[in-house]
């Protein structure tokens, strides 16, 4: 029961994290269509914000990730007006050809300014809580509870304020958007800065449990482009249930198989499921 | 109110529309006759922002409306009901006409009282509220259609087509509403292939051609014209 239970946590950690940083990209691949390869490389660099702030700077650990999310979310708002609002009108490899660019240099850069030495980043919630015999990290609950209050926040903004509609509206109907006036520019800025936002508040709640390193994305992007075509592409709730589900399958199969494996399982459901709903598991209406 | 002098448009290569002089006054209902592909949608897109001009000149209200952008023409006071309604699917009806009002949203009272006179137009929509847009009837999406554009407060109002697929007794009501706005004070520029029914409500009319205007005249001249009733309205 206890190491059931103790998968049942690891489950949710894990699915949190994927979770929010598919979400980012679901949002990114739903409203602009552009599959954002560098995704993960504003994970890691949100990562690494969080660790320069709270190690060579001495911000608390709460500041560091609001300073990184900043940061991230700043960075991304460039990637949109640098990189690919300039390719708007070209042909859709451009898009990826330049995201695996932008991913390349970003890695790049880390690595001459920081080396490509594994870091860790000390979390001040590193206590255990026990409950009647069944044990919760601190720093897990956090990621759970974090991920919901992230997750309901964006809900909020999205379906009840105005300009978080005008995201929606975009995704829905870009023509539509257009004809009422929304600003397009507006809403490709805000929805890279959220997305980079909401890949730096993910690794910062991560990198603790974690290390830190250059190329700490590549394989947390993988997944989270497997978790979007099992969600359907540009679905937010398919991308919080994917997160989960590949969470959960990491979780439980590495305890009951192999932990060495548990990196290939995500890819094997991948294959599963495509040959059965070739169009993910929520293809339709979901936005 | 609207002139065109010498517009044209491109697609790459293909030039959808060549040398569109047209003039629509303030309180007018003008309507744009034309068959499928004759470069309709091409002008309203055009006017809308969404299409650019190689050539030509659009003034509206004595400002220059070429090159502006969606939104910018939006909060100038031209608003597109398009083709195919463009509605927000999964959004209700009444988020979808409060999308509308975007341009105006801060003014909340004046978005109030407009969302009354829209649903005085429709009634329907304040029951169906609630609902999806995209679980109405062809009929009752063409009303919220033309309700959120003209939530935008649009002072021309270009409706694409707005009869398309809709059963003939909602087509009859569906071109009432029209008149009912224009009465009101809107103008309105409306593309058409139903030419008889459009022509009984315009002031004055348009023919359009493979990306030309090859006719115009008020309604009487065109109702009585021998090769627009032959080519539109088939008597
Ligand atoms: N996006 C586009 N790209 C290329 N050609 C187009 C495009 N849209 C319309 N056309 C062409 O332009 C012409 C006019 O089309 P359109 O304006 O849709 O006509 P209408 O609305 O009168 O039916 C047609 O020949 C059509 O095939
Ligand atoms: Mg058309």
């Amino acid at each position: 029961m206890n190491l059931f239970f103790q998968q049942v946590i690891n489950g949710l950690t894990l699915g949190s994290i994927y979770g929010l940083v598919a979400l980012g990209l679901t949002l990114v691949y739903g409203i602009l269509h552009i599959p954002n390869f560098a995704h993960g490389a504003l994970y890691m660099v949100g990562a690494f914000m969080t660790y320069t702030l709270m190690i060579d700077l001495g911000s608390p650990y709460w500041t560091a990730m609001a300073g990184s999310a900043i940061i991230v979310a700043t960075l991304g708002i460039l990637l949109e007006r640098l990189v690919f609002y300039p390719l708007r009108h070209s042909p859709p490899i451009h898009h990826k050809i330049a995201a695996i660019g932008v991913l390349l240099f970003l890695e790049a850069t880390v690595q001459l300014f920081w080396g490509a030495d594994f870091r860790r980043i000390a979390s001040p919630y590193n206590g255990i809580l026990r409950f009647d015999g069944l044990i919760i990290p601190e720093q897990r609950l956090l990621i759970i509870c974090g991920a919901i209050t992230l997750l309901i926040g964006l809900q909020y903004f999205l379906r009840k304020t105005m300009t978080g509609a005008t995201i929606i509206a975009m995704a829905q109907n870009r023509d539509g958007a257009f004809l009422v006036g929304i600003d397009s520019n507006r809403v490709a800025m805000m929805t890279f800065g959220i997305s980079g936002a909401l890949a730096a508040i993910a690794a910062s709640l991560y990198a603790p449990i974690n290390l830190v390193y250059p190329s700490m994305g590549n394989l947390v992007i993988m997944k989270a482009f497997v978790i979007i075509i099992l969600g359907g592409m540009g679905s937010i709730p398919g991308a919080i249930l994917g997160g989960m589900i590949i969470g959960f399958a990491e979780a439980f199969g590495g305890f009951y198989f192999a932990s060495a494996y548990k990196d290939l399982i995500s890819f094997g459901l991948l294959v599963i499921i495509l040959s059965v709903r070739p169009q993910g598991l929520f293809a339709k209406g979901a936005h | 109110m609207l002139q065109l002098k010498n517009v044209d448009v491109c697609y790459g290569s293909f030039k959808a529309l060549s040398n569109i002089s047209m003039t629509v006054d303030t309180g007018g209902l003008v309507v744009l006759l034309g068959a499928n592909g004759a470069g309709k949608s091409t002008l309203f897109n055009t006017l809308s922002g969404l299409n650019r001009p190689t050539a030509g000149d659009i003034e509206f209200e004595g400002t220059r409306l070429n090159g502006l952008k969606p939104n910018a023409v939006v909060s100038s006071g031209i608003v597109q009901c398009a083709e195919g309604r463009k509605l927000f699917p999964q959004m209700s009806v009444h988020q979808n006409l409060m999308m509308g009002a975007y341009v105006h949203r801060r003014d909340r009272q004046g978005n109030k009282r407009r969302l009354n006179e829209v649903l005085e137009l429709f009634p329907i929509l304040e029951e169906k509220a609630e609902q999806p847009a995209g679980s109405l009837s062809g009929g009752q999406q063409q009303m919220v259609a033309i309700g959120r554009a003209m939530m935008s407060r649009p002072r021309l109002l270009m409706l694409d087509e707005p009869s398309l697929g809709l059963a003939p007794l909602v087509v009859k009501q569906m071109f009432e509403t029209i008149q009912q706005i224009n009465s009101l004070g809107t103008t309105v520029l409306l593309a058409e292939q139903n030419a008889f029914a459009a022509l009984k409500i315009a002031t004055h009319a348009y023919v359009m051609e493979n990306g030309q205007l090859v006719m115009e005249g008020d309604r009487e001249a065109m109702l009585g014209n021998e090769d627009v009733r032959k080519a539109y309205i088939g008597a």
